[in-house]
């Protein structure tokens, strides 16, 4: 009797559940009928808009880029779901997609439909995320770069003295080896071995839980309080770690120390802004999009993938790709060499608030939320 | 015969007068509850060595407590549910959907309607509808399991899954942050704490609570010719339990408020500073407070109130129970209640410590709440378990991994323990039981 009864449950809960999905998932975009004509068509496939960043930011620029060239966006959102990008990937190529951009769920799964497209000769862009295949274009951000930015900045602003180093789930390649890496480009292994900057402490956070970072800097800050060791910043690898490091320092009524971040989420920008965390890097995707968009565009004028480049102008010079504007290797860790256009992430401080806002990326009301007295420029 | 049995434990317990088990015996003090003090004592003392002398101090010993409160108040509704053989999979949760709650009624809702951040009520408002909250959401997952029959892992591991996907509804993905000062003091920290004359005050009635309760006990059961605790061992009871609240209160008040903030607070009241620093003791903050609180309200809801005792009486047997006249789907839904009330206390720990919530409050709680009840001597037999093991439970498991963090230990090798400790601890019980249900 038990398993009916199971079952009846599990079957409400993925009706429920099904009910609660944004009502926009899957649906393809009005561009269908104007797929008449030789003209050029974009397939987009999102893995999800759960996460509000790809229909606030990456999606509009990219529309805008190809319908200023003369193309047609369509896309499509899998909820999360590999079976169903499939589904739709197949969808778009059949509406008359000419290039496909693909932000893939799985990059495993997503294999299949990777081999639909060049079976029916379309090229690919492999969209922030990897696709390990030699065939496609690689648009994303630098994420070694994210480490370094994170680094150079909080050096600049404290170039020696006593780090914490707060890291992120120790599965999660991103937390134990790329950002480190960066960190080390940006100088931090010769400084700690010049004696110009001490590690007090090094501490991982099982997945990025921002109460776990916060537990662990306020043992962090009680044992260094016991030892007399004066702490004087926090390299936090991401926004949620940094979030838990700010909430200990305020707990601890310790100073308002210079601590790291990434990914520019609302409330760390709102933490940047009320002088409570030093910088953010932030991953600029209305940029991302921009690039996708003309790769999309060139691709489908026939240009051949070795010969593409960023037009001058597109983007801000800030998230230009460090090694120029036309096309490069990357070697990806299987050891595929694949062609890519690998952006600059942004270092965002308090004097530099007004790209955020400018970008579209949060409202000044909301990033000044939080501001007290000395409001930084942005919010003046 | 009669005669012999009944003399023999006396003739025995005078034989034995002198040994340190009879004499706790006589004290009847728990004795799981005792070894489990020393242990949680080993644990710290270990610490205490790895650091070179420098963790047992009354700042570290406070945040410990801190961060373990959320997890000790959880655990106290838990041991009523796992007496009663159920389970709840959702409290972590619960208090996702609470903090993420009082988070956005701070900032974003109440505001809409006109209450905004300077409103002195509206974290009392917030608080308010974040408890009731908690309570509909525990409730409704109770009427599933008590009146509908569904099982209760079942229901809660639907709740942990739907609830936490609701928080992520509620915020659209984002963490929320700025709390109304006087909610951020839940949480704790030097404004969050009551000072030292409040301290001494609640240690000294503590302390008189402690005696009018042993003299009350002593006077009941004379009055129904219950057998006494000898006079030495009220005494020491009395001694003990005083010199223990005393102490505690001591402890946290030798715990003064950081330099920086004490300086700043003397120029402020033009205090000239002497030469040591301005030391102004910071006393109990409000979390340990509220663990203490709920402690005591729910032994007694526990082992004094009907419902308590239809809890264990439905654990130990529920057919019995329910033969007896027990309501018990209406009892197994207040523990539910219960629990969900209890989550959303610690819901707005969490997110008061925080100054926000973030997507992730509360995440995996649920498997360190059961942890805690478990090491504290819960059974999932049913009918077994203690308000106050579960609360040392707790703190063991805290003390393991604050223990850890403070020594610089990374955190994978903190789970590891923490897994270890886990599983010895019923190791250790479950052998003593069946040694102690063999003599």
């Amino acid at each position: 009797m038990r398993i009916p009864k199971l079952a009846a449950v599990m079957a409400t809960c993925a009706i429920v559940l099904a009910a609660c999905q944004p009502s926009a998932s899957a649906e393809p975009s009005a561009g269908a009928s104007a797929a008449a004509g030789g003209e050029c068509i974009v397939g987009v496939s999102w893995n999800n808009f759960q996460q509000p960043r790809w229909a606030a930011t990456d999606k509009p620029n990219m529309q805008e880029t190809i319908e200023a060239g003369g193309g047609t966006f369509i896309d499509a959102d899998a909820n999360l779901d590999s079976v169903q990008q499939l589904t739709d990937v197949e969808n778009l190529i059949n509406q008359g997609a000419n290039v496909l951009v693909m932000l893939a769920q799985d990059n495993q799964a997503i294999l299949p439909a990777l081999e639909t497209a060049k079976d029916a000769g379309i090229p690919v862009i492999a969209y922030d995320r990897l696709i390990e295949d030699p065939d496609i274009l690689y648009v994303t951000f630098d994420n070694i770069g994210v480490g370094r930015a994170e680094a150079e900045a909080m050096f600049e602003r404290v170039p020696e003295g006593n780090y914490v180093l707060i890291k992120g789930d120790p599965g999660d390649p991103n937390a134990s080896t790329f950002l480190p890496q960066g960190w080390d480009e940006a100088g931090l292994a010769d400084k700690v071995a010049s004696g110009e900057i001490t590690i007090v402490a090094d501490q991982f956070t099982d997945a990025w839980s921002t109460q776990t970072a916060q537990d662990n800097m306020e043992a962090i800050i009680d044992a260094a309080n016991a030892d007399g060791v004066q702490i004087d910043a926090v390299l936090a690898e991401n926004d949620s770690t940094a979030l838990g490091v700010v909430a200990a320092l305020q707990a601890k009524n310790y100073d308002i120390v210079p601590v790291s971040g990434q990914d520019g989420d609302p409330a760390n920008l709102q933490n940047v802004a009320a002088g409570l965390q030093y910088v953010d890097v932030w991953k600029n995707s209305n940029e991302l999009g921009k690039v996708a968009g003309q790769a999309a565009l060139d691709l489908c004028a026939g240009a051949a993938m070795a010969d593409l480049a960023i037009p001058d102008g597109l983007i801000d010079s800030s998230v230009a790709p460090a090694a120029g504007l036309g096309v490069q290797d990357f070697e990806t860790p299987n050891g595929t060499t694949v062609k890519s256009f690998i952006l600059q992430p942004t270092p965002i401080t308090a004097d530099n608030l007004d790209l955020v806002i400018d970008g579209g990326w949060i409202t000044q009301e909301e990033l000044c939320a939080n501001v007290t007295d000395s409001p930084p420029a942005a919010c003046q | 015969m009669v005669d012999a049995a009944g003399s023999a434990p006396v003739q025995a317990q005078v034989a034995r007068g002198t040994s340190l088990r009879s004499m706790l015996a006589a004290t009847e003090i728990d004795l799981r509850l005792f070894g489990m003090l020393i242990a949680l004592g080993a644990i710290l003392l270990g610490f205490h060595i790895m650091s070179g002398g420098t963790f047992i101090q009354p700042a570290n010993m406070v945040t410990l407590a801190v961060q373990a409160s959320g997890v000790a108040i959880m655990a106290t509704g838990m041991v009523l549910i796992i007496v009663s053989r159920n389970i709840d999979l959702s409290v972590g949760s619960i208090v996702g959907v609470c903090a993420m709650s009082y988070a956005l009624l701070m900032t974003d809702w109440l505001p809409a309607v006109g209450i905004d951040l300077s409103n002195p009520f509206q974290w009392l408002i917030a608080l308010g509808l974040g408890l009731a909250l908690g309570a509909f959401i525990g409730g409704f997952q109770g009427f599933l399991i008590a009146y509908i029959g569904i099982p209760s892992f079942i229901v809660t591991l639907g709740g942990l899954l739907s609830l936490r996907g609701s928080v992520w509804l509620l915020s659209s993905g984002a963490a929320v942050s700025g709390l109304q000062p006087d909610f951020r003091k839940i949480g704790g920290g030097v404004s969050g704490s009551v000072g030292d004359i409040v301290t001494w005050a609640l240690a000294a009635l503590a302390c008189l609570a402690i005696i009018g309760l042993i003299f009350y006990n002593r006077r009941q059961r004379q009055r129904f010719g219950f057998p006494l605790r000898p006079r030495w061992a009220e005494i020491l009871l009395g001694v003990v339990g005083c010199g223990i609240s005393i102490g505690v209160a001591a402890f946290a008040n030798a715990n003064y408020w950081p330099r920086g903030l004490a300086t700043q607070y003397a120029l402020e009241h033009g205090i000239t500073e002497p030469p040591g620093g301005l030391q102004i003791p910071v006393g109990f903050p409000w979390p340990i407070l509220l663990v203490l609180g709920v402690t005591v309200v729910m032994t007694f809801l526990a082992t004094r109130r009907r419902f308590g005792r239809y809890v264990y009486a439905y654990g130990g047997n529920p057919d019995a129970a329910e033969l007896a006249a027990i309501n018990t789907r209406w009892t197994i839904m207040k523990t539910f209640i219960l629990m969900g009330v209890l989550a959303a206390i610690a819901g707005a720990i969490g997110s008061a410590r925080l100054n926000g919530s973030t997507l992730d409050v509360g995440q995996s709680d649920e498997l360190y709440v059961i942890a805690a009840a478990v090491v504290g001597g819960t059974s999932f037999a049913g009918g077994i378990g203690t308000i106050p093991g579960a609360v040392l439970g707790a703190f063991v498991m805290q003390s393991l991994a604050y223990g850890l963090s403070y020594n610089g230990v990374n955190s994978p090798t903190q789970n590891v323990v923490a897994g270890i400790v886990l599983i010895l601890a019923v190791a250790f019980d479950t052998f003593n039981r069946r040694r102690g249900g063999g003599s």
